[in-house]
């Protein structure tokens, strides 16, 4: 799952098209309930499973992304 | 033309209020010895006060927000600081922020089923929603087992549902959790402190609006003045309460359904507000009052939340100035039945129990405050009736009909922010152009051409 497709998740769940790769969550009004709505988003569509932590850590389209290669190696 | 209202809580006082300052003369009947309803503030020092009942607002509470500025009212930020404190299964935990540490994936699957239906739901008219007969009689708890696969998602389904309304998965539709998640603006906005529905409080407690509402009306609200019948015709209403027999052009009843369901109506009116699925919101506030918020000492908010119950959470609640430190408990749900159902004393020494397992800290309170509003007689639930199997499609077409001369105000005739204060207001202020517009006397007469 690239970074773009993370775009459309974010897109979807935060109501706003407003999003590029660099957009932090939580920044954009993102919460804790509505993070794990993406966290579980990105577990459908890839089998990975994050946790919070994970995405407290990389809250942008990009770095998470890059998370994801690197958990799913 | 004059109207009666009876109940003088926020709804009936705001509609009072309203028809006050376009002429009509309102006598207002009240069951209780107070104003406020389900607002009820507790004095828990000199001068400083708690909300025993209804007490959060945000940003989209318009109405309210602006109620509270005209009666110089100001409200207190309920920012959070520190870390929670979590017994939720595997031992009790300390975790930063307010997120539980229950599997994410798991519940944000919920959440998203949860969104999904409520999205679905046409929230102005709930029983025109796609499916609605369907949704309308399925329970919360039937539609989960289906939704919800996941033991962590199954743990923290009732305990957010008992936070936003009050209510016990088995006693409510999925159409009337879709509505009414809906109705107070979605599941974020709802379930949020800060930028949601629960980032103020009213500093000195929410049952000053309705003191100041009363306090303002040309003639005082009549307490400890139950309404027992009404009388309803061509040419008027005769209400009957304790202290006697009332006469006006219209009533406006402004109680919970229940309760209206109770009153005599004669001739009697075409349909009830109630079935036998109809629920009482179901919720115990309970305030353990310290010398000092001492959690905040120790890293803590003073937010917990507890499968076990019997507090299922519990929150911050010193009011401004630091002290006493209050922390509130909510039993909500099923624990509420199940809570209520305890002596005085049992119940007492469970909360502080309670507090002091997951606040090992903390002695014994100074004072500890129980309010039951599922078994008060003239509240008969908090926040709101809950809506059961069928209600929705059966009541819900007619909840703001009027018969004749009988009008209805109260929380749950409004389709916007059912439930809160929020709802109670715009309640008011839609029965007022109502009454207006159906009654006044000028309408009435033609006028010589």
């Amino acid at each position: 799952m690239n970074a773009h497709d993370i775009v459309d998740i974010f897109r979807r769940i935060l109501e706003t098209n407003d999003i590029d790769v660099d957009s932090d969550f939580f920044q954009l009004g993102g919460d804790s309930l509505t993070a794990t709505r993406i966290l579980s988003a990105v577990a459908r569509r890839t089998g990975t499973e994050l946790t919070f932590d994970d995405f407290m850590a990389a809250p942008t389209p990009g770095s998470l992304s890059e998370k994801l290669a690197v958990v799913a190696v | 033309m004059n109207v009666i209202v009876v109940g003088a809580g926020l709804a009936g006082l705001t509609a009072a209020t309203g028809l006050s300052a376009a002429g009509v003369d309102v006598t207002v009947l009240e069951a209780r010895d107070r104003v406020g309803g389900r607002t009820h503030g507790i004095e828990v020092a000199p001068g400083r006060w708690v909300d025993a009942g209804a007490a959060y607002l945000g940003v989209r509470h318009t109405e309210l927000i602006s109620m509270l500025t005209g009666l110089g009212l100001r409200t207190m930020s309920t920012d959070m600081v520190g870390a929670s404190r979590f017994d939720i299964g595997g031992g009790l935990r300390t975790v930063d922020g307010r997120f539980p540490p229950l599997n994410a994936i798991a519940l944000g699957g919920m959440f998203d089923a949860l969104d999904e239906v409520t999205r679905l739901v046409d929230v102005d008219e709930p029983w025109r929603t796609p499916g609605a007969d369907v949704l309308d009689r399925l329970t919360v708890d039937k539609w989960a087992a289906e939704q919800i696969d996941h033991p962590d998602a199954a743990t923290f389904l009732p305990l957010f549902l008992g936070e936003m309304m009050a209510a016990d998965p088995a006693a409510v539709s999925v159409l009337h959790m879709a509505f009414y998640l809906r109705s107070g603006g979605g599941l974020r906005y709802l379930n949020a402190f800060e930028g949601g529905a629960q980032e103020s409080r009213v500093d000195g407690g929410a049952h000053q609006i309705s003191e100041r509402l009363a306090a303002q009306l040309p003639h005082p609200v009549r307490l400890n003045d139950p309404v027992t019948a009404i009388h309803h015709d061509d040419n008027g209403v005769v209400v009957h309460s304790a202290s006697g027999v009332h006469r006006a052009d219209a009533v406006i009843v402004a109680i919970p359904p229940e309760l209206a369901d109770r009153i005599e109506f004669t001739p009697r009116l075409p349909h009830t507000r109630t079935s036998s699925h109809t629920a009482r919101g179901s919720a115990l506030k309970i305030q353990l009052v310290y010398p000092t918020p001492a959690w905040r000492e120790h890293g803590l908010s003073g937010w917990s939340i507890s499968a076990d119950g019997p507090l299922l959470s519990t929150v911050d609640d010193t009011p401004a100035g630091g002290s006493p430190g209050v922390l509130t408990g909510f039993v909500t749900g099923a624990e509420a039945h199940r809570f209520s159902a305890l002596s005085a004393d049992e119940q007492r020494a469970a909360a502080i129990a309670q507090a002091k397992h997951v606040f090992p800290f903390l002695g014994e309170p100074v004072e500890c405050h129980i309010t039951d509003w599922l078994n008060d007689p003239y509240s008969v639930g908090c926040y709101a009736a809950l809506f059961g199997p069928g209600d929705w499609t059966r009541h819900g077409p007619r909840l703001t009909t009027a018969s004749g001369r009988v009008h209805w105000a109260g929380t749950e005739t409004s389709t916007e922010y059912f439930g809160l204060m929020e709802g109670a207001i715009r309640s008011g202020q839609r029965v007022v152009s109502e009454v207006l517009t159906a009654h006044d006397s000028r309408s009435l007469v033609s006028e010589p051409t």
